[in-house]
């Protein structure tokens, strides 16, 4: 019963490979197997979104995930936003806007943003609002997040 | 979580024979946004096999065949809102299904795991009863289909059986110039369960006046159905805001006939009613 499976899958652009019980989520994986602890544990039943990852290019709850289900697939944390020692644009705009206070929803709510920039050029307010709608943050007042999102949105589109 | 044995199904095929060997130790999985949360409950019932269908991809279609919308049940609600199919055929399918959680719910959650789950406010079942879908079950023996209209006997029990796979949903496409909306009443706006909401359909014909009306009311009663009583006070009517008013009034009462004065009925009797003209008067609204 339950012995451990060996996966394979690729992680913010490299191939992983992994020995996993099959009764743990990505988040688990992730975080514990993996030693990737960007990626937050807030709630662990999908409502707060600290755990936010993109699956195949979507952000999904990694809570949420079996981590055998994610073989053969992509999965980027926030830690493969940019390479080592440098920051996106998302992340730079959520530092200048002052979206970041304790810090703690701040990489579910980038992952949610880059779902919605990769997927949409230049969203409207009210698609960023709904694009980061399962992501709870505590501090911000969401105010400064969406503004964050805006900015990267323009510079980003700019830069093309 | 309790530990578990991993099955991945490849097809069909694979799938239901997993389900004939192991019976009630099995436990189909999909999009996982349900189960996950259940199987972490103190003292959930785990099964000891899991059949993870998540990679059959023929599961997965939405296409038209003749009138008929046909749907995979892997398809996920992200999907169905994006779906040009939807958005032409079953407009308010994609309305019901851009309210279900969060975008991460809805890029993971399957319409077969909200149709199998079968909760109370399963946001896609309300629509779909008003579509008059029917729901094909897989098994080892072979298929069956089922009116969904039929398929609860109550929340969360559905007449199928644990060696039973959902394979296709399947339903009549809207005919051309019919209105459909969808509401719902949540706590909050994004992960709101929902506690009641309300599925209409409605046509006018050329002279003016309501030839077809289906409203469904959703987390309200213990199974869905129609709300024939009501539908038949708009039919033969001109469409107005006093017969949706009246429309409302009567599926509020019929609900609190059958469901018994509760607690809570205060508050839900003027409740539905609104809901049920808001539902109406959606239908006629240009920008929806
Ligand atoms: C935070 C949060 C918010 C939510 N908000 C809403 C909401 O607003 N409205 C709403 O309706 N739901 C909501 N849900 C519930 C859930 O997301 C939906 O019901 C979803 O559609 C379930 O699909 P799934 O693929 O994730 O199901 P799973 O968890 O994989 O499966 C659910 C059930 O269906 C069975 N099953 C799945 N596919 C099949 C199949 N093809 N054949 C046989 N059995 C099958 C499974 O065995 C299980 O019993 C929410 C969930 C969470 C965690
Ligand atoms: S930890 Fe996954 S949504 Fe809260
Ligand atoms: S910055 Fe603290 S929760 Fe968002």
């Amino acid at each position: 019963m339950n012995p451990t499976i060996t996966l394979s899958f690729t992680l913010n652009g490299r191939p992983q490979r992994v020995d996993v019980s099959p009764n743990r989520t990505l988040l688990d994986l992730l975080r514990e197997e993996i030693g990737l602890t960007g990626t937050k544990r807030g709630c662990d039943v999908g409502e707060c979104g600290a755990c936010t990852v993109l699956l195949d290019g979507r952000a999904v709850n990694s809570c949420l995930v079996l981590a055998p289900q994610v073989a053969g697939r992509e999965v980027v944390t926030v830690e493969g936003l940019a390479p080592l020692g440098t920051l996106a644009p998302l992340q730079e705009a959520f530092i200048h806007h002052g979206a970041v206070q304790c810090g703690f929803c701040t990489p579910g709510m980038l992952m949610s943003a880059k779902d919605l920039l990769d997927h949409s050029a230049r969203p409207p307010e009210r698609e960023i609002r709904e694009a980061i709608a399962g992501n709870l943050c505590r501090c911000t007042g969401y105010q400064q997040i969406v503004e964050a999102i805006e900015d990267a949105a323009r510079r980003t589109h700019e830069a093309r | 979580m309790r530990p578990f044995s991993y099955i991945v199904a490849g097809s069909v095929q694979e799938a239901v024979a997993a389900l004939h060997e192991h019976g009630r130790d099995a436990r189909v999985l999909a999009g996982g946004t349900d189960l996950l949360v259940e199987w972490r409950h103190p003292g959930a019932r785990v099964p000891r096999v899991v059949v993870d269908i998540s990679r059959i991809e023929s599961l997965r279609d939405i296409s038209l065949e003749g009138r008929d919308v046909l749907l995979g049940p892997l398809t996920t609600h992200a999907e169905l809102i994006r779906s040009g199919v939807i958005r032409s055929e079953a407009a308010f399918l994609a309305s019901a299904a851009s309210t279900i959680g969060s975008p991460q719910i809805r890029n993971r959650g399957t319409l077969g795991g909200n149709i199998m789950n079968g909760a109370a406010c399963a946001d896609t079942v309300p629509p779909l009863i008003a579509l008059g879908a029917r729901v094909t079950l897989s098994s080892v023996d072979g298929e069956r289909d089922c009116h969904l209209s039929g398929f609860y006997n109550k929340p969360y029990t559905t007449v199928a059986n644990p060696n039973e796979l959902l394979t296709q949903v399947r339903f009549p496409a809207l005919p051309r110039g019919t209105k459909s909306a969808f509401t719902k009443l949540g706590r909050r706006n994004a992960l709101s369960i929902s506690r009641l909401s309300v599925a209409a359909v409605v046509a006018v014909d050329e002279t003016g006046v309501i030839t077809d009306a289906r409203i469904v009311p959703g987390a309200a009663q213990t199974v869905w159905k129609r709300a024939m009583e009501a539908e038949k006070i708009l039919i033969g009517n001109p469409p107005s805001v006093a017969l949706f008013a009246e429309a409302g009034r009567v599926v509020s009462g019929v609900l609190i006939r059958e469901t018994g004065r509760r607690w809570s009925t205060e508050y839900k009797e003027p409740v539905i009613a609104a809901l049920v003209r808001r539902t109406l008067e959606k239908c006629f609204a240009v920008n929806d």
